[in-house]
C-alpha cells in the first residue's frame, strides 16, 4: 500500500473518514460511503426503540469497513466511558471516537472531561480517537495518555464553515506524534483539500456529504479532494509572497 | 418475572437469559448492546447470563451518527 494512513498499527488506503448521520436513507448512505472509498465510518450508539426498532444500519455497510462507534450524547467522562464499554461488550470494535460535548449551541467538546475519559479508555485497552478543539497543548496531553489519533474541529459541527481554526491546526500538524484528523465543520471538498495540503493526516466528513444536493456525487468529490490535498502536501506547495513574479522570461520581449 | 428494559416493564419467563430477552424483543440487528444493572454484558455471554426479578436493562444498538 502506497502512502497509507496508519492509525494504531492499522493501515488505510483512504484518508477520508465519513460519518453515517443525517442521510435521507440508509441506501443513500451506503452509496455515498462506497463512492467516498472510505474504510472507516462512525456510528452512534442509542437505546433501542422497543416500539419501532427500525433497520440495522450496519447491514447497509460493506463488510470490509471498520466501524468507529462514537460517544455522542455524553456530556461527562463517565457517560462517554459507559457508552464505549457498552459498545465493545456488544461486539463493536474497540476503537472509539471519543466526544464529550456539554454545549448544545456550538457543540464544542469539553477538554477536561475528554482527557479524563481518554486516559481511562486507553487504560482499558480501547483505541481512542478524541474529538477536540484545536488546542496544541491538549493534543500533547492526549498523546501522552496514549490516544491513537487526535481529531481537532475545523469549525463547529455541521456549520460547513471550513478551516476557520487553521492557525491552531497548523501548529498541531507541526508537532503531531499520532495522526491528526480534522473533524467537523468542513463544508466543501476545497476545505478538505486545504486540511490535507496543510499536512493533516486525514479528515472526517459527515454533514457536507449527507446534506449535499447529491450526496453520492459529493462523496466522490470529497474523495478526489482528499487525494489531491494529500498529493499536494507530499509534492510541497510553494511559499507565498506579497508581490508578483513573472512566469515568462523578462528578457527578449518583442515590442 | 418482571424486568425493566429501556424504562419499560416487561414480563419474562422464569429462566430468561439476555439472549432470550433479545428474542422476545425480536431484535434482528447484528449488534445488540446490553447493559444489566449498570454493567455491560459481553456478547459471548448473552445465552448464559440469567436475568433476575427487578433487573434493569439497557438494550442499545449502533445508529447513524457522525
Amino acid at each position: 500500500m502506497q502512502d497509507p494512513l496508519v492509525i494504531a498499527g492499522r493501515s488505510f488506503r483512504s484518508r477520508l473518514i465519513t460519518g453515517t448521520g443525517k442521510y435521507d436513507s440508509f441506501e443513500t448512505m451506503r452509496d455515498a460511503v462506497v463512492a467516498s472509498a472510505c474504510e472507516l465510518v462512525t456510528v452512534a450508539v442509542r437505546r433501542l426503540d422497543l416500539d419501532s426498532p427500525g433497520e440495522d444500519i450496519t447491514s447497509f455497510l460493506p463488510d470490509e469497513i471498520l466501524l468507529l462507534p462514537n460517544t455522542a450524547g455524553s456530556e461527562t467522562a463517565d457517560e462517554a466511558v459507559r457508552i464505549a464499554r457498552l459498545a465493545r461488550a456488544g461486539g463493536l470494535p474497540n476503537w472509539i471516537k471519543l466526544e464529550v460535548i456539554p454545549d448544545p449551541r456550538y457543540l464544542l467538546p469539553d477538554p477536561v472531561e475528554t482527557l479524563k475519559a481518554a486516559a481511562q479508555l486507553v487504560e482499558e485497552g480501547f483505541t481512542v480517537l478524541p474529538y477536540v478543539q484545536p488546542d496544541p497543548v491538549l493534543q500533547k496531553r492526549l498523546e501522552e495518555v496514549g490516544c491513537a489519533a487526535v481529531m481537532p474541529l475545523a469549525s463547529p459541527i455541521g456549520s460547513g464553515r471550513g478551516m476557520k481554526l487553521r492557525d491552531a491546526i497548523r501548529i498541531m500538524v507541526e508537532q503531531a506524534e499520532v495522526p491528526l484528523v480534522v473533524d467537523a465543520g468542513l463544508g466543501a471538498p476545497s476545505h478538505a483539500a486545504e486540511a490535507l495540503e496543510l499536512g493533516a493526516d486525514a479528515v472526517l466528513v459527515n454533514t457536507a456529504i449527507a446534506r449535499a444536493g447529491d450526496p453520492v456525487a459529493m462523496a466522490g468529490a470529497f474523495r478526489l479532494a482528499v487525494e489531491a490535498g494529500r498529493a499536494a502536501f507530499l509534492a510541497g506547495t510553494i511559499a507565498q509572497q506579497e508581490t508578483a513574479e513573472p512566469s515568462s522570461p523578462v528578457a527578449g520581449v518583442v515590442r | 418475572m418482571k424486568v425493566l428494559v429501556n424504562g419499560r416493564e416487561l414480563e419474562l419467563g422464569g429462566d430468561a437469559t439476555v439472549a432470550r430477552l433479545l428474542e422476545t424483543l425480536e431484535f434482528a440487528g447484528s449488534y445488540a448492546l446490553v447493559e444489566r444493572n449498570g454493567e455491560p454484558v459481553e456478547r459471548a455471554r448473552y445465552s448464559q447470563v440469567e436475568l433476575a426479578e427487578g433487573d434493569t436493562l439497557v438494550v442499545a444498538r449502533p445508529v447513524a451518527g457522525g
